[in-house]
């Protein structure tokens, strides 16, 4: 019927980024299953899929009252030694009996959950945009637990360059004519509405991951510039506020690095608008110029110094 | 890092001073956030003057995620956009962010401290470290159950700073509590020893600050008549020695804050607007504030007695 999920996104508690057998360590988060790496563009490790069982009410927006059971397939991630995201979705299916089934049958059906009872497509999915009510399906609490199982391992030293906010991206996608919409809600939390034509494939996963990375890169930069307060801290301050971006983020955009090409017009038509390479560019050069013009003030003040 | 708030008893100022730290710290340009641990009595909304969570909130707070099966992610509230005081309804220029997380409204303290609760507890503390600069918790007055969680959720979190401030009031029977409150049988050191803390470690994180006090050469004070000011005089005089004598003394104190009138009346957060525009809250309040809101991130004041 349709697959929803929720990726969680923040940055590693760690002072500096980790190199790869660290994330192969910080992963490992089932004995046995191997933590996929992959090096180029940009390192990226992802933990094995692991299942969480749910027997809970399904989001509708008509608040009608839809029972669903089955298991959601999580994920931890690491990209470029630096950021984390914890990934959970599911896939909505109607069950076959109007009957909870034993678990059995839930655990052979991986990443499915039924709904027991009528439920409709566009119900479901305008209902997971809002806050999942005390006994709904909340799949951003076990994404923000398996970012937490990151975020806590020993092999980190918590001591992260700046505090940043997670933030949090609700996906739902179905089957119909191509389509994608990307909306910013609060200060943390994002909602993408995607339609794509014939069968769900797992690399709609990997585009709303990706989207999420890029989207809490763009947030982080923002942040930053904002703390920087440029024009209004003297320049040496401000330069010193923007170090952290430069030290840790800029070179981290890789837009669509993992993204299926067939999925790539969707990143492509949110890259023309709203535009987040654009603004991404834009940033990343105010962030540069501020250092070269603080730079050469610096020089001028240095040089000045040594004439008298 | 975290910021744990308590009191020996009840009608110290501890919510409203910790509060008004919270605030000068944002002010100063940190991201910093607000717990009310209070779970009895949840009031913090009231002081930051947000109406909707005066008395605690409708929704999921923090008693929620602590106790029921779920743990929703609680409410947060900003406020800095949901404050019914105008003049904190705009975040101020280099300013951070504010947040502040209620209590449930009627949600009663805890009845004990269970694995789940503290597991939980542990991962707030977590999450919101990589988030805020600075982490006020107010764990409400005396020995709870509450101080005994946070002192073993600490113990979980080796690598977060945490720190302590106990408040009192500048009278006998407030210094003879605070000390009992730290130092007594069952007091925070002895408890967080038995959960494996470091005594004299715990030591160095704990520091008091003083309430409500009244300064003998105080302006106030100027129409009082000579023996009065005589025997105020010898009484602060009395009570520094018996702090002293008490380890509640100078050396182990982060700050003071004087009594200020409008306190008195109403709690609430103290705006530079209060002093300068409408001069009903006195300078030297706000900088107390102010002074104690750097000192509590500033390592040469918590350096080992």
């Amino acid at each position: 019927m349709l697959v929803m999920g929720e990726v969680h996104t923040g940055l590693l508690q760690n002072s500096g980024e980790i190199p790869e057998s660290t994330c192969r360590d910080v992963l490992q988060l089932l004995s046995g299953e191997r933590v996929r790496v992959s090096r180029r563009p940009i390192v990226y490790a992802v933990s094995p899929d692991l299942l969480t069982g749910v027997d809970c009410r399904l989001p509708s927006a008509s608040q009608s009252r839809i029972r669903g059971a089955g298991t959601v397939l999580s994920r931890s991630s690491i990209t470029g030694g630096r950021v984390v995201q914890g990934s959970s979705h599911t896939r909505i299916e109607r069950s076959g009996s109007d009957r909870r089934q034993p678990w059995s049958h839930y655990l052979a059906r991986p990443g499915v959950v039924e709904a027991l009872g009528k439920a409709k497509p566009r119900d479901l999915a305008d209902g997971f945009a809002e806050e999942p009510s005390a006994d709904g399906l909340d799949l951003g609490a076990i994404s923000a637990r398996f970012m937490d199982v990151v975020q806590s391992s020993p092999l980190l030293d918590r001591r992260a360059p700046f505090k940043i906010a997670r933030t949090r991206l609700r996906w739902v996608a179905e089957p119909g004519e191509p389509a994608i919409h990307f909306t910013l809600h609060s200060d943390q939390m994002r909602t993408v509405r995607l339609v794509h034509t014939g069968e769900f494939t797992p690399a709609v996963v990997d585009l709303c991951e990706d989207l999420a990375l890029h989207d809490w890169l763009l947030t982080a930069l923002l942040v930053i510039i904002e703390r920087a307060r440029i024009g209004g801290t003297p320049g040496p301050e401000a330069a010193a506020k923007l170090a952290p971006a430069v030290d840790h983020l800029l070179h981290l955009w890789m837009p669509s690095a993992r993204v299926d090409d067939l999925l790539s017009p969707y990143w492509e038509s949110l890259d023309r608008r709203p535009g987040f390479t654009r603004q991404w560019q834009s940033l990343v050069d105010r962030v540069r110029d501020q250092l070269a013009v603080h730079t050469l003030a610096f020089l001028r003040e240095k040089s000045g110094g040594g004439a008298r | 890092m975290l910021i744990f708030a308590i009191s020996d008893k009840g009608g110290t100022g501890r919510s409203v001073t910790s509060t008004n730290i919270v605030y000068r710290h944002a002010l100063q340009g940190n991201d910093v956030c607000y717990l009310d641990f209070d779970f009895g009595s949840p009031t913090a909304g009231a002081i930051f003057s947000v109406g909707s969570v005066a008395r605690g909130t409708t929704r999921k707070g923090l008693h929620d995620y602590l106790l029921s099966e779920v743990a929703p992610e609680p409410h947060r509230v900003d406020v800095w956009t949901e404050s019914d005081r105008e003049g904190l309804r705009t975040k101020p220029p280099g300013a951070g962010r504010l947040v502040l997380f209620p209590g449930n409204e009627g949600g009663g303290e805890l009845p004990a401290v269970d694995e789940e609760a503290l597991r939980r507890c542990v991962q707030l503390f977590s999450r919101l470290d990589e988030e805020f600069d600075l982490v006020m918790v107010d764990v409400s007055a005396g020995r709870s159950f509450t101080a005994e969680m946070v002192l073993q959720a600490t113990v979980r979190l080796p690598s977060v700073p945490f720190r302590w401030l106990v408040f009192h009031r500048w009278t006998r029977q407030h210094i003879l509590a605070a000390d009992g409150l730290v130092n007594g049988a069952d007091g925070l050191l002895d408890v967080g020893t038995r959960f494996g803390h470091d005594r004299d470690k715990l030591r160095d994180r704990i520091r008091f600050v003083r309430t409500a006090v009244l300064e003998p050469d105080a302006a106030e004070l100027v129409g009082l008549r000579d023996e009065q000011r005589a025997w105020l005089f010898a009484c602060d005089t009395e009570l520094r020695e018996l702090a002293s004598r008490h380890k509640v003394g100078r050396t182990a104190m982060l700050g003071k804050i004087p009594l200020d009138p409008i306190l008195q009346w109403r709690e609430q957060l103290i705006s530079d607007e209060d002093v300068l525009a409408s001069k009903i809250a006195n300078a030297e309040t706000a900088a107390a504030f102010d002074d104690l809101a750097k000192k509590i991130v500033d390592d040469a004041a918590w350096e080992g007695l």
